[in-house]
Parts: structure tokens; C-alpha cells; sequence
């Protein structure tokens, strides 16, 4: 770039600086983020449906993207549990990435449990595996990947390392499930990014609902696919007891993972004023969890 | 013959190898192989065990059969199968190739594995179990899984990130498909640590540097398995014996690895020789044979009788002084067992400290004892939690014990097994103190009601505030003592929540404290 193309970049972006906000604001007021509420029968074809809703999967992913599909795969407890993504919506987030022309579909989660163990027992490995492309690839989380990350507007969290092929990625496909926390009240999409994530990482469950505004401001969600298929709605974020689990038989897709969020914690009975980092991430300009500012698109199937 | 015999050192070399790579979890609950099998087919471990904790036990049905063809074939184990002599052989092969061996070692040296295995015999008699010094099986498996495979995994796991981080795309483009490779089929999953690994590494390493003295320096003065078999093997049928074309040359008696071969060279210690072969090959004459024509010339067994009394009477004694240990009254809290652990005492009667245990903790939790179970017990395994925890739904170390020191159980019967029971340290943990929220051991507590459960108090701050806090507590119905919650406590130094073995299942009147869910 040259002398002359940089001031021009800068006196752009400097403009941009100054009109974006009110624009982005005014853009909102009108035209909240889009959200869909796909509900019924099988997972992979709600899953489908809920993204078909939104554009189908090329609006988001790109010929040549590479995408990071990240499920929740934290523990070691089977798919009835409801404790990890549900398989078949993984692998069906995946064959759309797949047939939207990705270049290389990466899956992992760092876990809680011993990591064989839980990729093993969620089903997620297996089910991943027997997509047999070449294109998928499955792997543990490898400790020499974690890039230290500034956050400069962080309120609580200004440096954290963060793993390099989230960060490297085109596309980041959100994938959590939904569930119960006694820290966060719920865990879904903001707090999935928390498997992406270095070091010493339960410390920031004493101030958990600043650390996700925080760590999402870096680790930007291109797509958020919620598993509702069914919900752990006690004992969570690992149950174990069929009594906790609720099937709701749903999937939540948005480009906004913060509006996805609040319209999750709907089948909680929650609002964004209980489930505090929600409103915080709004106030941080991270996305809309204001209910009635989301469009909401139901589907059933 | 001779390459037969190699063969076979070398082909039991590998099985070794191959089940000790795979006394691991991969992918499946059950272990498909019986990974333990070498444990088991060790006549001296079994006499132990049985002996010393006063049962039959189903598990070592192969040290039986060792034994009866040991009594047909001879010694023959420590020539052709124990993986501790082909190392052994092959240390002599490799490092001390060129080795002119001068020290004069005394002729009576031999007869202290006569003096520890009857030390053995008697202890084990009188309730002390202590194979576990001298097993050679236990010892190469221990000393594998503490210090020689983490060394090795460690040094190798170096290397590859050393090159990673050049981010040289030439070097890592060939660098990392290797490493995963390696990763894949013979790697840890994780780095395994292990306390202690220094000082057992140390003892495997003297047990290859006395090579220096004299081949097989362990196998014929120190080992009581090959003790043992000798005994047993004596008056086998495949004893060496020399035809009349010996030119008494001498080359068999120099080269006898065992130095079974007496000063006439047509006398043969049946109890010393492990019937290599090498004295068959070597003759020029072709006049040594191990079966057919002649009869074999033996050797008194070289013991003493003395020896072998006093041995047998420190034995008696030893079993006394170390069995009223004090730790045996009253037991260190931090003394937890695997689950499906026996009562400490049947445990430590049972347990020859293989390491197997260790091996297959999926979490690296289990490690070697110190002196939380008194001298006796050292070695032991025992969970720490800070260092690993007990995975809820878990069952490989039951799989892999050799002797049933520690039971085999169903997932369901382990998840309702209590190793101990956590406690809270109200002046270190976050809430108790009144700092902040935290949740974090409620949040990794494995079982389905949670054991850990949160109460939400009003707190006054040192600074006068009020505020609310979630405070947890332990429900000690439902805590297993898997030591999670200390494992997963984000305080560093001491945790804000420990385990110790109160409460667990195999202490009597336990039976007050279970659980129903599961």
C-alpha cells in the first residue's frame, strides 16, 4: 500500500468510525438479527431446517473456507444425557459446511473429562468419523496451539491464550447445547467458546457472566446452531439423570450467538435480566438480547 | 537352536511391549487384552499373594501352569520368556559387548536369591508381603510405567515441539505427521507423571548397569523368581549333558552366561542353568545336549543351609516388626485406594506394586505410595487427587490387576463406590471465605444428584459490604471421593476442597454411608 491508498484507507475508516455507531444502532432498531426455531423430528433434519431458515449454510460459509465446527463435548456422558451436542446435529452441521464448499472442516473441544473418553462416549467422535471425508478432521485439542490474545475492551479478562485454529479459522460454527449452570444459569453458545480457550480457565467462573462478553469480543461466532434436541435443565452442565432431561426437540440457528442465546433460554423459562451476561453482551455491542428486537422464524418439521 | 531361542527371547520381548502399550484406554471401557497376563504367569508373585493373603486366587491359574512345566523343562522361563533377561541379554549384547569383565565376584554370591526368596517365603507365611522388592516382573513393569515410558514419552514429545515451534513449514510439514503417528500407536495420550519416578527409574537401572560385573549379575544372584524356577526345574528333563567327545576345551563353562557349568565342564548346576543353548552351539566337539543320549552330572544347589535358615527366620521375624507399624493403626487420611480396593490389609497382602494400576488411570491419578501405608506399603498405589482424579465412569484399574488386589467391577457397582469423601477447607475455598462465586468443583462433580450442591448465603465482606454468595457444601451420602473437585479447584497451592479416604466403601461400617443413585 502506498502513501497516497493509506490516507485514504484511514480517512474512510475514520469516517466509518464516527457514522457506524448511530448507523448500526438505527440499522438494529429496524431490523433486529434474524433467528430460527426449528422444532421437531429427527435432529439432523431440524438441524438442517433451522439453517435452511437463515439462508441455507452458503450464506455463511464460503468455497475454500476453512470452518471450526465447535460442539460441546465437555463430558463424559452418553448423547441421552444431554451433557454434549448432540451428534447427529454435528455431523449434520457438518455435511452443510461440506456441501457449502468448505475446504476443511475442523471439530475439537477441550473437554473436562479425560478427552478419549468424552469424544468417545458423546457419540461425537464416532458420528464424526463416519463421515469418512477427507475434508473432516477430528482432533484432540493440542496444548502448543494456544496464541496469547489482548483484549483491550475487556472488562475482566485484558490477556488470555486462545487456541490458534479458532482464532485461524474463516468460519467459527458455534455448536453448543443448551443447558443448566449453576455459574452462568445457562450455558449455549457464549459460554461453548469457552472450550477454545487456554490455562487455567475456572477462575474466571468467579466472575463468569463478565468473562463471556469478554472472551466472545474475541472469539467471533460466525454461526450459532444451538442444540435444543433435548435440554438438561438440573444437575447441569454435566446431569447424568435422565429426571434432568427435557426433550424439547429443537435447534436455534443464528448469525447473532447472543440473540440465539436469549431466545434459548426461552425453553429455560429465562430472560436475558436473569441470565446476566446476555444483557451485558448487548451492552457491549456483541449482539441483541432483547427479545422483541430478534425476529424470530419458526419452522416446524 | 541357539536362534530359536533368541527368537523366542525376542518375539515374548515384543508381546511385552505391545501389551504395555495397550494398558491404556482407547476407546473402549473394556480392555481386549488380558494386558496383565505376564503378572499372572509369575509362579512367584502367585506364591505370594496366595501365601500371604491366605486364598486361592482364580486370576493367577497361569503361574500354575509355569510352574508344572517348569518342573518338566527346567528353568527355562529365564532364558526363553522374561522379558527382565532378554533385556538383560540384550544390555550384554549392546553396551557391554566389548567389555573385559576383571572383578573377581565371591563363588557364594548366587546364594542370595536363594537367601531373599526363602526371606520371601517366610514373610509371605506370616502375612508380609514384600515380592514386590524382588519380583522381576513387577519390577521391569513398575519401573516401565514410572520413569522409563514417561522419560521416554517426555524426551520424544521435546524433540517434535522443539521442531513444531521453528515454524519452519519444510521441517514441520514431515516433523508433525511423524509425531502424530507416533502419537497414535505408541505415545502417551497425555505426559504421564508419576512421584517417585526418579528413585524406581534409578533401582531398573542398576539392576542393567551390574551387567557390568557379570552377565545376567541379577538373574543369578539377586533374582528369586529364578530361584524359584530353579528349584522347581531341577530335575527336569531337559538338563545339559556332555557325551564322551568332550576334548575339555572349556569355551562352554567361559561362556556360560549363568556360570552353571561346573569346573570339569561335564557338571551342570541344574538349578543356575536357564538352558540357552549357547554351551550346545559353542561345542566344537558337538558333545553337549539337552535331551537324548547321557545322563546329566548335577551340581549341589548352591544355597547353604545356614543361609537359608537365617533367611527363613528374618523372615519370620521382619513379619511382626512391619506388620505393628504404626501407620497400620491408625491409616493417613490421604491413603486412597483405587476403587474395588480390598481392606488395606488383604490389599497390601495382594498388591506386588506392578504398576499396572498406575498404567491404565486414565487421569494419571493413581501413584506410587510412599510411606502413607508404612513401609510395607510403599509403592502402592494410591489416588492424588491434585495430580489426577478417579473418572466416574472409569473401571480399567480393576481390569488390570494381576492379582485381584483390587476387584474387577461393573461400571455400576464402581460409580457407587466410595474411595473417600471430600471436604471443604472453609478458609481457602473462594465462597467459603466470603470472596466471590466459584462453582467450579459443583460443576465437575460426576454424580447424577449432585454430591456437591450450592447454597446461597448473605455474606459480610472484610470491607463491610453484603452481599450474596452461593456457598458449597458436600452431601456425604452421595460423594464417591473421585477427588475431581480437588483436581479441578482453580486455587493453586492447597485446595479449597480436599479428599481423604473417611468414609470409603471398603472400611468396615461403611455401610452407613451409601448411595442409591446411579
Amino acid at each position: 500500500m502506498n502513501r497516497r491508498g493509506f490516507l485514504k484507507t484511514t480517512a474512510i475508516a475514520g469516517a466509518g468510525a464516527v457514522i457506524a455507531p448511530s448507523f448500526i444502532e438505527e440499522a438494529l432498531a429496524f431490523e433486529g438479527p434474524l433467528v430460527s426455531m426449528a422444532k421437531g423430528t429427527p435432529p439432523a433434519r431440524i438441524t438442517r431446517a433451522a439453517v435452511d431458515a437463515l439462508g441455507g449454510m452458503s450464506a455463511f460459509v464460503r468455497k475454500g473456507d476453512v470452518v471450526v465446527v465447535k460442539p460441546n463435548i465437555g463430558w463424559d456422558r452418553n448423547p441421552a444425557q444431554a451433557a454434549d451436542t448432540n451428534p447427529e446435529v454435528v455431523t449434520e452441521v457438518i455435511r452443510m459446511c461440506l456441501d457449502a464448499g468448505a475446504r476443511k472442516v475442523k471439530v475439537f473441544d477441550r473437554t473436562c473429562n479425560d478427552a478419549r473418553r468424552c469424544y468417545e462416549n458423546s457419540g461425537i467422535g464416532p458420528a464424526v468419523e463416519g463421515i469418512k471425508d477427507p475434508r473432516v478432521e477430528l482432533s484432540f485439542v493440542d496444548e502448543r496451539k494456544y496464541k496469547m490474545v489482548d483484549i483491550p475492551a475487556g472488562k475482566l479478562i485484558r490477556r488470555w491464550p486462545i487456541y490458534e485454529e479458532a482464532l485461524n479459522a474463516d468460519k467459527f460454527i458455534n455448536v453448543p447445547v443448551a443447558k443448566h449452570h449453576s455459574a452462568a444459569l445457562l450455558t449455549m453458545g457464549m459460554k461453548n467458546v469457552m472450550g477454545v480457550i487456554g490455562s487455567n480457565r475456572a477462575v474466571l467462573h468467579r466472575e463468569i457472566n463478565d468473562a463471556l462478553p469478554d472472551l466472545n469480543r474475541v472469539i467471533k461466532t460466525s454461526l450459532a446452531i444451538i442444540d435444543a434436541t433435548r435440554i438438561l435443565v438440573a444437575n447441569g452442565p454435566q446431569g447424568g439423570s435422565l429426571k434432568d432431561v427435557r426433550q424439547t426437540k429443537t435447534v436455534i440457528a443464528s448469525a447473532d450467538v447472543v440473540a440465539a442465546d436469549t431466545v434459548a433460554a426461552t425453553l429455560f423459562g429465562k430472560t436475558p435480566s436473569e441470565v446476566r451476561y446476555l444483557k451485558l453482551a448487548q451492552d457491549a455491542g456483541l449482539g441483541v438480547a432483547d427479545i422483541n428486537r430478534i425476529r424470530l422464524k419458526k419452522v416446524s418439521v | 537352536m541357539r536362534v530359536l531361542r533368541r527368537l523366542s527371547q525376542v518375539l515374548v520381548f515384543l508381546v511385552f511391549v505391545f501389551l504395555f502399550l495397550n494398558t491404556e484406554y482407547k476407546d473402549n471401557d473394556v480392555l481386549p487384552y488380558a494386558v496383565n497376563v505376564f503378572l499372572r504367569m509369575d509362579p512367584l508373585v502367585a506364591g505370594a499373594a496366595t501365601l500371604a493373603g491366605r486364598a486361592v486366587i482364580n486370576l493367577l491359574w497361569p503361574a500354575l501352569a509355569v510352574a508344572g512345566i517348569t518342573l518338566f523343562f527346567g528353568r527355562f522361563f529365564c532364558g526363553w520368556v522374561c522379558p527382565m533377561g532378554a533385556i538383560l541379554d540384550f544390555a550384554d549384547a549392546s553396551i557391554f559387548r566389548k567389555l573385559k569383565r576383571r572383578v573377581k565376584l565371591p563363588a557364594n554370591l548366587p546364594r542370595l536369591k536363594y537367601f531373599i526368596l526363602f526371606f520371601l517365603a517366610a514373610s509371605s507365611l506370616f502375612t508380609l508381603q514384600m515380592v514386590f522388592l524382588f519380583d522381576p516382573i513387577s519390577i521391569l513393569i513398575r519401573s516401565l510405567t514410572i520413569s522409563i515410558f514417561p522419560g521416554i514419552n517426555m524426551a520424544i514429545n521435546s524433540l517434535f515441539d522443539a521442531l513444531y515451534f521453528t515454524n519452519i513449514h519444510a521441517v514441520t510439514r514431515v516433523s508433525e505427521p511423524v509425531f502424530s503417528f507416533l502419537k497414535n500407536h505408541f505415545l502417551a495420550f497425555e505426559q504421564p507423571q508419576f512421584r517417585l519416578a526418579a528413585l524406581v527409574g534409578s533401582i531398573f537401572l542398576l539392576i542393567i548397569s551390574a551387567e557390568y560385573f557379570q552377565r545376567r549379575f541379577w538373574c543369578r544372584n539377586l533374582c528369586p523368581l529364578g530361584a524359584l524356577l530353579g528349584l522347581l526345574g531341577r530335575f527336569g528333563l531337559t538338563r545339559r549333558r556332555v557325551g564322551d567327545s568332550c576334548i575339555s576345551c572349556g569355551k562352554c563353562e567361559r561362556d556360560c552366561r549363568m556360570g552353571a557349568i561346573g569346573g570339569d565342564f561335564k557338571s551342570t548346576n541344574a538349578s543356575e542353568c536357564v538352558e540357552c543353548l549357547d554351551c550346545r552351539s559353542i561345542c566344537p566337539e558337538k558333545a553337549v545336549h539337552f535331551v537324548g543320549r547321557g545322563r546329566p552330572e548335577l551340581l549341589p544347589v548352591n544355597a547353604g543351609r545356614r543361609g537359608v535358615i537365617t533367611s527363613l527366620a528374618v523372615g519370620a521375624v521382619a513379619a511382626p516388626i512391619f506388620l505393628s507399624e504404626g501407620y497400620r493403626k491408625v491409616s493417613d487420611p490421604s491413603l486412597i485406594r483405587p476403587p474395588g480396593a480390598l481392606s488395606e490389609e488383604k490389599f497390601l497382602d495382594r498388591c506386588t506394586r506392578c504398576g499396572e494400576c498406575m498404567r491404565v488411570c486414565t487421569a494419571n491419578g493413581l501413584q506410587p505410595a510412599l510411606f502413607e501405608a508404612g513401609l510395607s506399603g510403599l509403592w502402592s498405589p494410591i489416588l492424588v487427587p491434585r495430580m489426577g482424579y478417579c473418572e466416574f465412569n472409569c473401571t480399567l484399574c480393576g481390569q488390570v490387576c494381576p492379582t485381584g488386589a483390587i476387584k474387577r467391577l461393573s461400571p455400576r457397582e464402581k460409580r457407587k463406590t466410595k474411595l473417600g469423601l471430600a471436604e471443604f477447607d472453609r478458609s481457602r475455598c473462594i465462597p467459603w471465605k466470603g470472596e466471590s462465586n466459584c462453582i467450579v468443583c459443583e460443576e465437575h462433580c460426576p454424580t447424577p444428584v449432585k454430591a456437591i450442591r450450592l447454597r446461597e448465603e448473605q455474606v459480610t465482606t472484610l470491607s463491610g459490604e453484603v452481599i450474596r454468595i452461593k456457598r458449597p457444601y458436600v452431601d456425604e451420602n452421595l460423594c464417591v471421593g473421585c477427588g475431581i473437585c480437588e483436581n479441578k479447584c482453580p486455587l493453586t497451592g492447597h485446595p479449597g476442597i480436599k479428599c481423604t479416604s473417611r468414609g470409603e466403601s471398603r472400611a468396615q461400617g461403611a455401610e452407613l454411608l451409601t448411595t442409591d443413585e446411579g
